[in-house]
């Protein structure tokens, strides 16, 4: 396995931003649900750092659920097709406040179809919250209510988010110099 | 939701000394594999928190991956019986290293029927990191290589352990007053309470 500093292009957010940003973000969501009884979805794999470190700043007391999704299509979520169910929700939505948490957004469309299904549900309400935003890359209007970071459209890794399933612990959201990664056996 | 200070017996273990531990078997797990390939497998949705943690602590190059279960017929996964997979692992772990990353072991059953379904796949090794072990309450006998903390045979909740669902956000281990918690009672718990598997 390649040590990350060959192929570590710039760090993005340092570990003290995302602590901070995750803070407010809770902080945020803490006074907006106040009251109110929360679900939050941990979309798996990407947004287990940033679920695990965002439920612990809450003063509110959420319930925590998880789902798994992959594309139909060939490739990494890429494909327009629809978007399939590896493991469902435990939790009944109906008439639930639902926060949905994920690591990234980009296109938009893997959440603009998880968004139209759980619509479906009867969600009391129906949320999203992303640690990073690519933009530039956005395909089809998709909901966005808390964002972590706007970021430019690079291949980053870190804090969650894998490359090839291995860098999912390192404490910061640096970009690839790709001409310089090998990917593992 | 009622506040869990409500019924906050006593805390079991602070987030410090929790934070400390899981360093310490972050450090203690990246001695032994080193120059070696890890997989660490979560079972879901307790052991999220924990494992998030752990591998921020283990320097050797790992995969992550995860895995639900359920069980069958009515009680709870601790009441023995067979074990549904709700979701199975995405890599195969022929030749692997393979380590099972769980939030707490008391009877044992759920772990010990995991470790002898993940054997069947012939992994290279298969150890257990357990961060609670309720040691009073065994019924199966697991080997668990990697101990957090032994424990009384309290109900105990936070740090990705639930009550009802809730409170896995709290970042320590407490203890449950019985006699002052309530469960929570919705509309819908009806249908909530027939969806678990």
């Amino acid at each position: 396995m390649q040590d990350y500093h060959e192929f570590l292009e710039e760090i993005l957010v340092t570990p003290e931003q995302i602590a901070k940003r995750v803070a407010e973000l809770g902080a945020q969501i803490s006074a907006d649900y106040t009251g109110k009884d929360l679900l939050v979805v941990c979309l798996l794999r990407g947004a287990i750092t940033f679920t695990a470190d965002l439920t612990r700043c809450l003063t509110i007391a959420p319930e925590l659920d998880c789902m798994s999704l992959s594309s139909y299509g060939v490739g990494h979520y890429a494909s327009s097709g629809n978007v399939r169910v590896n493991l469902d929700l435990r939790t009944n939505i109906e008439g639930r406040h639902v926060l949905l948490v994920e690591d990234i957004v980009d296109s938009g469309r893997t959440l603009s179809h998880v968004l139209t299904m759980l619509g479906t549900r009867d969600p009391a309400s129906l949320k999203v919250c992303v640690l990073l935003d690519k933009k530039m890359r956005r395909e089809v209007p998709a909901q966005v209510d808390y964002t972590g970071f706007d970021v430019p459209d690079k291949y980053v890794f870190g804090y969650g988010i894998d490359i090839d399933e291995y860098f999912r612990h390192l404490p910061f959201i640096a970009t690839i110099d790709l001409k310089k990664y090998q990917k593992p056996d | 939701m009622q506040d869990y200070r409500e019924f906050l017996s006593e805390i079991l273990i602070d987030e410090k000394t929790l934070q400390n531990r899981v360093e310490e078997l972050g450090a203690e797990i990246s001695r032994d594999y080193a120059g070696e390939d890890l997989l660490l497998i979560c079972i879901l949705r307790g052991g999220l928190v924990f494992m998030v943690d752990l591998m921020r602590h283990i320097t050797v190059p790992h995969q992550l991956d995860f895995m639900a279960v359920s069980s069958y017929g009515a009680g709870a996964r601790q009441s023995g019986g067979s074990v549904r997979l709700s979701l199975d692992l995405k890599t195969d772990i022929r030749a692997k290293n393979v380590l099972l990353v769980e939030d707490i072991v008391d009877s044992g059953n759920t772990i010990a029927y995991v470790l002898e379904f993940l054997q069947t796949r012939q992994p290279r090794s298969l150890k257990v990191c357990a961060l609670l072990d309720k040691s009073e309450r065994r019924e199966t006998s697991v080997p668990i290589d990697y101990r957090g903390f032994k424990i009384p045979n309290k109900f105990v909740f936070g740090y990705g352990l639930d009550l009802d669902e809730y409170y896995r956000n709290l970042p320590f281990i407490a203890v449950v007053d019985t006699d002052r918690y309530h469960p929570p009672v919705f509309e819908n718990l009806q249908t909530r309470r027939t969806q678990k598997p």
